[in-house]
């Protein structure tokens, strides 16, 4: 019974919702000189929206808003760390000690 | 949006200062910056006394108008007034004068500084109409909104790594809470529980209820305040983890001030962290106005935030107080714990060891002058690190049931004490 539950939702469609992500971005120093947010752009189909910034020789922050359906956003993401990008969500760290 | 707001006037951006209605609400939306609550104090001043407070049970709830509830408190009656002790024996050992510790070991009900914060945000909760409340935690947290929500008859998730340990676990488990288990690294689990706290309408305590439950760690000033008999220590030394309660305590020691409840007088919020999460001293140290991000690797697990939100305003609160920072190896950290309780007879987590090593660090460098007086903040019980310290503080020496065999063992320490 219960592998027939697991099979029924694994079969259900899972429906790929438009959706707004609030972000923090930490560059390392190698990246901040590289177009990070217009290559993200690019490659994926989501809209980016920089809400502050700051960047100096050291370290590059950026707070983002990423709009578009999550089949988009989840690579997206993925792909950021894979530049060395840090990813946080914009409360930071949710989880606490 | 309830009327009735107490002594709180709006929640107010920390970057922009637009401000926004007292709802369950933590960022401004125009910046994403982070809300904090404003107060009236015009009319708090009006309304609280030294008197006043000094005439109410000892609970933190006796700055109740300083804590961003609109009624009187729902949630954790009890909560607060831990003992500053007087540390003597721990003063002399750091060569210092005047040595105090602030000892929220014995806080209520989960012995951690964080039944302040949970107590403020589940009363607000409930203010506001909430019926069930969240958090994303790794340990003390956990057990405190377990504790405080089941006592409420609240419902309650809690959201931990898959992997933590077994009794972490139990201590949220056992007070009936949902506790739900996420596999996955670090920065995975935390965006997730992000997630979750902005698609299901609950008090996420540390999420949308964050800038109240920031609020209560005030509670631990104001306390070390009047303790102090209406005045602030010249120096305090706090473990930094996100850095909020460096910051609160700071703040409360503002709003004392303001309102002419201690004399207005410098002092110094020092800093301490582990040497393996390092982010905020680290920059302190470099004289950076910002931190930059690391991988946690230390024993002290409930300071182990590799990116702490509020690490840049613990960095501005130190540059405006003239404080310092510092950190401790794993080693120093254990030794800081057994300091602490071999001269107090306090039994901290290592937390506490992180600011008893950085405290010794801060004296020995002249950070800390030794006619100062000194206020340590001890942040959570030793009983919920005990792992940290196993084979660590010894062993005890075993004997056969005859006196003999222990008189011997006496003798034999005696005359091994001599040839020392």
């Amino acid at each position: 019974m219960a592998a027939k539950i697991k099979k029924v939702l694994l079969k259900k469609p899972v429906k790929d919702i438009t959706q707004k992500t609030r972000l923090w971005l930490m560059y390392p120093a190698k990246q901040i000189t590289h177009p990070v947010i217009w290559e993200l752009s690019q490659k994926f189909k989501v809209v980016t929206n920089v809400r502050q910034a700051s960047v100096t020789d050291e370290i590059g922050v950026v707070c983002l808003e990423l709009e578009g359906p999550r089949s988009e956003i989840t690579p997206a993401i993925k792909w950021l760390e894979k530049k060395g990008v840090k990813v946080e969500p914009v409360e930071i760290n949710v989880l606490e000690s | 949006m309830e009327k009735q707001v107490g002594f709180m006037k709006a929640l107010k951006c920390r970057e922009c200062a637009r401000e926004y209605p007292l709802a369950a609400t933590h960022v401004c939306e125009f910046d994403f910056g982070p809300l904090e609550v404003v107060y009236d104090y015009a009319r708090i001043g009006a309304s609280l006394s030294r008197e006043k407070i000094m005439a109410r049970p000892p609970t933190m709830w006796r700055y109740r108008e300083l804590l961003p509830i609109a009624h009187e408190p729902t949630v954790g009656f009890q909560v607060g007034y831990t003992p500053l002790v007087k540390a003597n024996r721990l003063a002399k050992k750091l060569g210092l004068r005047e040595l105090w510790i602030k000892n929220d070991t014995v806080n209520y009900p989960t012995l951690s500084f964080k039944d302040r914060v949970v107590s403020v945000a589940l009363s607000r909760a409930r203010e506001l109409g909430f019926t069930t409340v969240a958090c994303a935690s790794t340990g003390n947290l956990a057990n405190s909104v377990a504790a405080n929500a089941a006592s409420a008859g609240l419902k309650s998730y809690v959201f931990i790594p898959a992997d933590l340990e077994q009794g972490k676990v139990i201590n949220s488990l056992v007070y009936g809470a949902n506790v739900i288990g996420i596999r996955g690294h670090y920065d995975e689990v935390n965006r997730l529980c992000a997630e979750i706290a902005g698609k299901f309408g609950w008090a996420f305590v540390n999420v949308n209820m964050r800038p109240y439950y920031a609020e209560g760690s005030k509670s631990m000033g104001f306390e070390i305040m009047e303790q102090l008999g209406w005045q602030i220590p010249q120096h305090t030394v706090v473990c930094m983890a996100s850095g909020s309660l460096l910051t609160k305590i700071h703040k409360s020691y503002q709003e004392f001030s303001k309102l002419g409840l201690v004399n207005e007088a410098s002092y110094k919020v020092h800093g301490a962290q582990a040497t393996g999460c390092s982010p905020i001293s680290t920059a302190q140290k470099a004289g950076l106005d910002f931190f930059k991000p690391v991988k946690p690797n230390t024993i002290a697990k409930s300071l182990a935030i590799g990116t702490p939100a509020d690490g840049f305003y613990a960095l501005k609160v130190m540059k405006e107080t003239g404080a310092s920072s510092d950190d401790v190896t794993d080693d120093e950290i254990r030794e800081g714990i057994r300091l602490l309780a071999e001269c107090e007879g306090i039994f901290a987590e290592t937390a506490g060891g992180v600011t008893v090593g950085v405290a010794k660090k801060l004296v020995a460098s002249g950070k800390i002058p030794v006619n100062d007086s000194v206020v340590l903040c001890i942040t959570g019980h030793g009983l919920k690190t005990l792992d940290a310290v196993v084979g660590h503080v010894g062993r005890p020496r075993e004997i056969r049931p005859s006196l003999r065999e222990f008189e011997a063992l006496l003798d034999a320490e005696a005359k091994s004490a001599i040839t020392v």
